[in-house]
């Protein structure tokens, strides 16, 4: 417990549990106990911990959507320019405007537009990429991607007083609590 | 491209490079071609096409000479004909003892396509593949570029000194070997020169003339004349073996066919057809085109004809020899047929026989004539001003007997290539090796030209002056359309030097010809002809009167035994595209397919299934190979070993072979290609004899264009006899072919003649069509007429700058030819009915090639044209797979470069391109365009004279079109209810390739009809 | 009460007792141990394909398209159908990925990631074909709609253009598929990970990856929309591959029945593909665990289903060819079964419709060799059957007289098998420096990671009965 003598500002206090079961119940505590800035780590997503940790629902529909009209409008107003209005031509005596067959890109361009929502709105949301994290100085978070359960509650949360935090980790039946230090 | 005439020295200094360059020198020195295969295999291909440029830096200046002597411009233009920028020179072109009248289209100073010329009897304006191809044969660089001796290069005039020592003895024993020839002009110096040598012999020799016929005349009538058919007078014609409508066949095949088709041009019910029965033993194009068609083993013909003389004996006077005559052909039941219709239809039939036949045959063709009261009507019969009275089958066998003996120190040849051509048993080279000194002219260093000491190279005709009669008589000048490429000489100019020892100018040679033929102001009259192409004061050779000779029995009799064995036989017959062998290294005539077999850079022997099947050779090809078996066939007097080829039609027992193939030393495109059948003829069985057919257990890769034969009972070609047509007039339509109408079409709408509204099967668009403002262009093409000749082919090739790819590429598929012509067997394959169809771009109103191509290459023009794009075309050849005609042509290599640019003077090749079209390159698809080059030429000009939009029906022709002999193409603007093409397109008998799939074609055609004799159906 | 039917519970995913560190240790243990020998020899004998490949597309661009076999009727030949073939089997992986993933398959966990990346590389060989088979490679860019010297754009009409987009976004979206999956799988590695370069390689890939939870919630949201729109697109890709034939009008390409015939074929020799390779690996990367006979059996399952499709959809042109009375389609059938192309079909008919049937079996489909044969022959029926639509109907289609023969040259054959030096050598690639199967959702698929089945007092693993519906409780 010494704080106060490290120099480097301190970014939260992690703790780790055995099993997802007791990720969600400590999660749970933590919640009840109005902290706000706090985290859970696991190796895999764990069903049910969204509503111990009462989270959000994802904003990351919105943005695909957005996108989607975007790739379905811009492909439809590319076509009709490079079709009707730049150098319309006949082909085939088709009418100019022929629909019918401009389909397949219009769809091909709306999904591919979705999809770069979907995958570069999610990582938006995460913050990432951020390759460099407090986290990473502690070893023992390496086996968060392995099999190991984490909680992490931040110092920016305004209730943070690291001996609180302490005993409520250690009471919900953490172990290994560590304070973690911005290695900057 | 600096200075404009004929500079010496520039001639000398190109000469100093040609000796200094070692590939010419390495090609003309050695004796046998490296490899004689070259073009069998795809790598030397592009050897081949590298050669056809290989040699000297001449063609450099001689592409910017013009003629030294004033030609004339064809300035006058007759009715229907605008003629383009370039300008156009009458001329024409000499092939045998005739000329044909030609146009010469003539940019920057040199020729590049040759028309007919419209005001020339013997053509009309329309042309033969021999004539298309000339311009080819021009610019062949493998021509022979400078006298030689013994091998060595010299100069003409080493030349000409040598003659004036030479003949300055002129009681030399010297015998001249001419090719045929209606010079009044070589006449005139011919009779100078046996008057100036009285000891000098002169004989002509062609390995395939009319001569047997002549000598028919002889027999009958005691006179040597020329027999002149005129197909549109007759109501039937009977054809004996004789294949009048093909180049090969006829020396008037031009006007023949265009004769031919006059009388079966149907465009109503009303309209009347003759009626052509042709009894042949291989299956011809005139085969093809017959009403009633019987095949028969050669012999068997010539012994019908005698059959049908005796039977007919019975009823018309001035056959008495035949009366107590009899063969195994009496009482065949076609002729009782004819001898039914000949009597029926008196002094309106032809008969006629193939050259080749006796003249005993010919005679008793002549004896039907007279006696059916055909001659002086539909046949007529004429003397030639030029023609020695003598038998030149036979004085030429002599002279090369006596040349054997030794009896001649000198001989000349001019022209002709007897060592390759002449019978096997005369043994020409061997004949002549006794004669002390020998002279050839010819336009390839030959088979002649190395048997003699002295070669001259002799000018095309396109280089040189000279003048003729065209087959009906009338005079011509030839007049040169470039300086000669090579410094070649023609024969006059070559006679003169003989006669003066001094080179002297064909032009004055000429002039003093015609200076006692022209009346009246000479220079005025001179040029009036020069500039028409014809002397039309001259209006043909007078008819002669003629009666059968006393003593004709007793001399005709004796002849007419007949020899019919149960033997295979062997016809021996000129080549369709080659001739006599003359052509061979003409790369066009090479590629275009033969017009029955659809074969090209080879020779086959034909024959009938059954008798393939006889052989234990398979009657039917295998799709999925090149590979066809080979015969060995022996007389005795010679043997060769050709690919096996079964022709559907084909007279059982009988074999035929084409001649003109198998040359070595002439030139890169004819050297190994094919087989030299000369060595089976002899001068007792020129024409047909038996011979020992055997299998041999080899294949040989055959490029044939056409591998399935059948139609397949599906309905391209729709065809009727005329009564069928009178009966119901719209029997081509898709409703009476298949009995129910095109799913989802508008009846109405397809019967109005408004071609915007002709309607297909219901469509999901609103079509966009050629606005009206615009000519809406399109083609119709009267199957009735058309005979498959394949000049279309040619004159397309010609006008558009097609490549020759060579066997290989055929043989994979990849020819180029912008226009084919289909051909269709129908009925059972041992008489089957044929069909021809031209197919070039059918340029579809909704044209699918045009949406699938991912970068709009090719689209729609305001006038209609389904256009290509070539420097837009990235080559993916979706297009070509989704035309469901197959009419586009893929550049699967760099053809065109390998084409022209490859060889030491690609300029020579070169200059025998079209300036007004575009070389297509590597990768790219290529395709018929409707000859857009002609059609925005005359939009242009109508633009600049009258302001309209809309050119003048007619004005626009289309290179197939121009050429066709038959009118088979007819092409205008759809909107000018009037013009031409639509009156065809409105006639009952338009119908289009594929109505049901709605991609509305341009091209329409106009339905097959045939004449046969109501009784024998 | 008689019972009506049997309860069969869902065999485990993972055979063997692991747990999460041991699973984890199993599969990326592979990438972290040092490269065996075996590898580098067939990485070696790929490279030498590869050369093949490069070589013979270097011949092709310097020579022409001429040392192909095409010919006047048949322009395409087999540049087309391997292209054709190469995108069928690139359909397997965002199949399982996708479709599998929406339907809650959770077995497909075991192969996805390995599915995914044959995709991807099935796609790389597929997309070479169409570039290179254009007579003028060098403009090949015209094709996309960039401003050029010309002023032109692209035809839109053309089915080429549209294979142009769907093949390229299929693509793109595969790999940003494949790659959001894998993001948490290099955190693993590079956080098991010793040398210093695979580190900073690793934790590049990663993109910071801690596996938070609030991170977690956004990437499943992801995953599933992802899921959601590759799967219309996994459809959409060859049905527009089949427009390039079905929007003709050639007899036998000018069908409505392609898009869905091609799309069940594609799924066909993409199951094929995933198996041959999967039989192989498990083997060899001793992965029988993660890669059960379970799974075979049940991929055999699709195979045989998506094997009768396509041989129904074989009958069904037949029958619509005589049906719609159109003598061009009838005849084109009738020539593919008898004519001269009639041995590539009856290959066709055998490999794709017969062998398939085997599968009914049980004991065949849990046959793991009888299944890798049977995999290699449905891949060869596929090449088939795309060269008798192909070539068939090109070369004998509406004038007899245009009929013709095509014949493959050596530059045909060299250039497709190169195909495969490309292929294994990027596959090769990822065995080694990829977790072949995706570590976090295997886990996530493990019982242990169900918080039901831990005791509520202690919080230790204790999973729990299976569930027995009601109706038939007696009958287990």
């Amino acid at each position: 417990m010494s704080t106060e003598t490290s120099d480097k500002k301190i970014y939260g206090i992690l703790a780790e549990v055995r099993n997802p079961k007791e990720l969600i119940d400590i999660a749970r505590t933590v919640n009840k106990n109005g902290y706000k800035k706090y985290d859970t780590f696991s190796p895999f997503p764990i069903h049910g911990i969204d509503k111990a940790m009462s989270l959000q629902k994802s904003k990351l529909g919105w943005i695909v959507l957005s996108h989607g009209l975007i790739g379905l409008t811009g492909a439809l107003a590319m076509i009709y320019f490079m079709m009707v209005v730049d150098y319309p031509l006949n082909i085939s005596g088709k009418s100019l405007m022929n629909i019918p067959a401009w389909i397949p890109v219009t769809f091909e361009l709306t999904i591919l537009l979705s999809a770069f929502g979907a995958v570069f709105g999610m990582f938006f949301l995460n913050g990432l990429p951020k390759l460099n994290h407090p986290l990473f100085t502690s070893e023992n978070f390496k086996k968060a991607t392995n099999d190991g359960f984490f909680i992490c509650i931040e110092a920016e949360d305004p209730q943070f007083e690291p001996e609180k935090v302490h005993h409520l980790l250690s009471d919900a039946g953490a172990t290994n609590i560590e304070e973690i230090r911005d290695d900057t | 491209m600096s200075d404009q005439k004929t500079n010496d020295t520039t001639y000398w200094k190109s000469l100093n490079e040609l000796a200094k360059n070692k590939e010419y020198q390495k090609y003309a020195e050695r004796e046998f071609p490296e490899d004689a295969s070259e073009l069998t295999d795809q790598v030397s291909r592009r050897s081949f096409l590298r050669v056809m440029g290989a040699s000297i830096a001449l063609a450099g200046f001689a592409s910017c000479r013009k003629p030294m002597q004033k030609i004339l411009p064809y300035s006058r233009q007759p009715e229907e004909q605008v003629l383009g920028v370039p300008n156009f020179y009458a001329t024409s072109m000499p092939f045998q003892d005739t000329v044909a009248g030609l146009l010469i289209e003539n940019s920057e100073g040199r020729p590049s396509k040759v028309e007919g010329n419209e005001q020339h009897p013997s053509t009309r304006g329309k042309t033969s593949i021999y004539h298309q191809a000339a311009i080819l044969g021009m610019y062949d660089p493998d021509r022979s570029r400078n006298p030689q001796l013994a091998g060595e290069q010299v100069s003409y005039s080493d030349f000409a000194e040598f003659a004036a020592s030479h003949f300055a003895e002129t009681d030399r024993n010297i015998l001249f070997i001419s090719d045929a020839s209606s010079s009044p002009t070589r006449h005139r110096l011919k009779t100078d020169i046996q008057s100036r040598f009285p000891n000098s012999q002169w004989v002509t020799h062609e390995p395939f003339s009319d001569d047997n016929r002549v000598e028919g005349t002889n027999l009958a009538f005691g006179q040597r004349l020329r027999t002149v058919n005129h197909f549109d007078e007759a109501n039937i014609v009977v054809s004996f073996d004789d294949d009048f409508m093909t180049p090969s066949g006829h020396k008037n095949s031009v006007e023949a066919a265009w004769q031919f088709s006059m009388a079966r041009n149907v465009n109503a019910v009303e309209d009347t057809m003759s009626r052509l029965y042709s009894i042949e033993n291989s299956y011809s194009i005139t085969g093809s085109m017959a009403d009633h068609r019987l095949r028969l083993k050669s012999s068997e013909i010539e012994a019908m004809i005698f059959a049908l003389a005796a039977r007919l004996s019975q009823d018309l006077n001035g056959l008495d020899a035949y009366t107590d005559y009899s063969n195994s052909m009496s009482g065949h039941e076609m002729v009782e047929t004819l001898a039914g219709e000949l009597i029926a239809n008196r002094s309106n039939t032809i008969l006629t026989a193939g050259t080749g036949y006796s003249p005993a045959v010919h005679a008793t063709i002549s004896a039907l004539n007279s006696a059916l009261g055909n001659i002086g009507t539909t046949v007529t019969l004429h003397n030639l001003p030029f023609r020695d009275n003598v038998d030149n089958t036979t004085a030429f066998a002599e002279a090369v007997s006596q040349a054997q003996a030794g009896a001649f120190d000198t001989v000349v040849i001019l022209g002709t290539n007897p060592v390759f051509t002449a019978a096997a048993d005369l043994q020409f080279a061997d004949a002549i090796s006794n004669v002390e000194t020998k002279i050839h002219l010819s336009e390839y260093v030959d088979e002649t030209s190395r048997a003699c000491d002295w070669h001259v190279n002799q000018a095309h005709f396109m280089e040189a002056w000279g003048d003729g009669y065209a087959y009906t008589g009338q005079r011509s000048i030839i007049q040169p359309q470039i300086a000669p490429l090579f410094e070649g000489v023609s024969d006059i100019e070559l006679l003169h030097t003989i006669l003066t020892g001094e080179s002297g100018s064909g032009y004055d040679l000429v002039q003093n010809t015609w200076r006692n033929v022209l009346s009246g102001n000479f220079e005025r009259e001179w040029e009036r002809v020069l500039h028409d192409g014809i002397d039309d004061n001259s209006d043909g050779f007078s008819n002669a009167s003629v009666s059968i000779q006393s003593g004709f029995a007793s001399q005709i009799i004796p002849m007419l035994e007949t020899s019919i064995t149960d033997r295979i036989e062997i016809t021996i017959k000129p080549d369709p595209t080659l001739f006599d062998g003359r052509y061979a290294n003409n790369g066009w005539l090479q590629e275009l397919p033969d017009p029955m077999t659809k074969i090209t850079w080879d020779n086959v022997a034909l024959m009938s299934p059954s008798t393939a099947r006889s052989l234990g050779l398979p009657a039917e090809r295998d799709f999925a190979s090149d590979e066809v078996p080979m015969v060995r066939i022996d007389t005795g007097d010679g043997a060769i070993e050709i690919a096996a080829w079964v022709q559907p039609g084909h007279a059982d027992d009988s074999i035929t072979l084409y001649a003109g193939y198998g040359r070595n030393t002439i030139g890169r495109v004819a050297d190994g290609v094919g087989v030299n059948i000369y060595p089976l003829r002899t001068t007792g069985a020129p024409y047909y004899r038996t011979a020992d057919i055997s299998a041999v257990d080899r294949m040989y890769e055959i490029a044939c264009t056409q591998d399935h034969n059948s139609i397949e009972g599906r309905d391209m070609v729709r065809a009727a006899t005329l009564d069928e047509y009178r009966e119901n007039p719209n029997f081509s339509t898709y409703e009476s072919v298949h009995g129910y109408e095109v799913p989802g079409i508008d009846a109405a709408e397809r019967e109005s003649d408004d071609y915007l509204a002709k309607g297909g099967p219901i469509s999901l668009f609103d079509e966009q069509y050629g606005p009206d403002y615009q000519p809406q262009w399109g083609m119709a093409i009267d199957l009735n007429t058309c005979f498959g000749c394949g000049v279309c082919t040619i004159a397309c090739q010609a006008e558009n700058n097609i490549p020759v790819v060579g066997k290989r590429e055929v043989s994979r598929r990849r020819i180029m030819h912008w226009i084919r012509t289909d051909r269709y067997y129908e009925g059972d394959e041992d008489n089957p009915g044929v069909y021809h169809q031209p197919v070039p771009c059918m340029h579809c109103e909704l044209a699918p090639c045009e949406q699938v191509c991912p970068v709009a290459a090719t689209v729609h023009s305001e006038d209609g044209m389904n256009q290509m794009t070539y420097n837009r075309c990235i080559g993916t050849r979706y297009c070509a797979n989704n035309c469901p005609f197959k009419v586009r042509r893929f550049n699967f290599f760099n053809y065109s470069d390998e084409y022209l640019t490859t060889g030491d003077d690609p300029e020579i090749i070169q200059m025998a391109m079209n300036p007004e079209v575009t070389i297509r390159f590597r990768g790219v698809m290529e395709k018929c365009s409707y000859c857009v080059q002609r059609v925005n030429r005359a939009k242009i000009e109508t633009r600049k004279a009258t302001g309209s939009r809309k050119p003048e029906d007619g004005t626009v022709k289309t290179a197939c079109q121009q050429a066709c002999p038959a009118n088979a193409i007819s092409f205008g603007d759809l909107t000018d209810r009037n013009s031409v093409v639509s009156q065809h397109k409105m006639n009952e008998r338009n119908y289009v390739m594929l109505e049901e799939i709605n991609v509305r074609p341009r091209t329409s055609y106009l339905a097959k009809l045939r004449n046969p004799n109501p009784e024998l159906s | 009460m008689s019972k009506t039917y049997e309860y069969v519970p869902e065999p485990a995913l993972v055979k063997g007792n692991h747990d999460f560190s041991s699973i984890n240790s199993l599969i990326t243990d592979i990438n972290l141990r040092p490269t065996p020998k075996g590898w580098y020899i067939a990485f070696g004998l790929s490279n030498l394909l590869l050369f093949v490949l490069l070589g013979s597309i270097a011949y092709l661009i310097w020579e022409g398209t001429g040392i192909w076999g095409l010919n006047q009727p048949v322009g395409w030949g087999w540049a087309i159908i391997n292209f054709v073939w190469w995108v069928g089997i690139g359909h397997a992986g965002t199949l399982i990925s996708a479709i599998l993933f929406l339907f809650r398959q959770d077995w497909r966990t075991a192969i996805n990631r390995f599915a995914e990346a044959m995709t991807i590389f099935a796609v790389m060989c597929a997309g070479i074909f169409p570039a290179i088979h254009v007579g003028r490679i060098w403009v090949i860019y015209w094709v996309f709609p960039i401003p050029n010297s010309m002023v032109m754009w692209p035809n839109f009409n053309s089915p080429l253009l549209w294979d142009v987009f769907a093949v390229s976004t299929y693509f793109t979206v595969s790999l940003l598929f494949w790659y959001v999956g894998l993001v948490p799988d290099f955190a693993t590695l590079r956080d098991r990970i010793k040398s210093k370069v695979g580190k900073m390689v690793y934790g590049v890939a990663a993109l910071g990856w801690r596996g938070s939870n609030r991170h977690w919630w956004n990437y499943e949201k992801a995953y599933m929309i992802l899921a959601g729109l590759a799967t219309p697109l996994v459809l959409s890709v060859h049905t527009i591959v089949s427009f390039d034939f079905a929007v003709s009008i050639i007899p036998g390409w000018h069908t409505t029945i392609f898009p869905p015939y091609f799309v069940a074929g594609a799924v066909f020799s993409g199951f094929a593909m995933v198996l041959t390779l999967m039989i192989i690996c498990r083997k060899i990367y001793g992965l029988e665990d993660i890669m059960t006979v379970d799974h075979i059996e049940k991929m055999n399952l699709i195979i045989l289903v998506t094997g009768s499709m396509v041989g129904f959809a074989y009958l069904m042109e037949f029958f619509i060819a005589w049906y719609s009375q159109v003598e061009y389609e009838k005849a084109i059938f009738i020539i593919r079964a008898t004519g001269p192309y009639a041995w590539a079909y009856w290959i066709m008919i055998s490999c794709n419709v017969i062998s398939p049937q085997f599968f009914w079996s049980k004991k065949l489909r849990r046959n793991v060799t009888f299944t890798f044969i049977i995999s290699i022959v449905v891949n060869i029926g596929m090449w088939f059957e795309r060269f008798v639509i192909t070539v068939t109907s090109l070369s004998t289609d509406y004038l007899p007289s245009s009929w013709g023969y095509f014949s493959p040259t050596i530059w045909d054959v060299l250039t497709y098998v190169g195909t495969f030096g490309l292929f294994f050598t990027f596959f090769l690639l990822f065995l080694r420096f990829m977790p072949m199967v995706a570590v976090a959702e295997i886990k996530g698929a493990m019982p242990q990671a169900d918080p039901h089945n831990y005791d509520p007092e202690t919080g230790d693993y204790s999973p729990q009965e299976i569930e027995i519906p009601e109706p038939n409780k007696e009958s287990v």
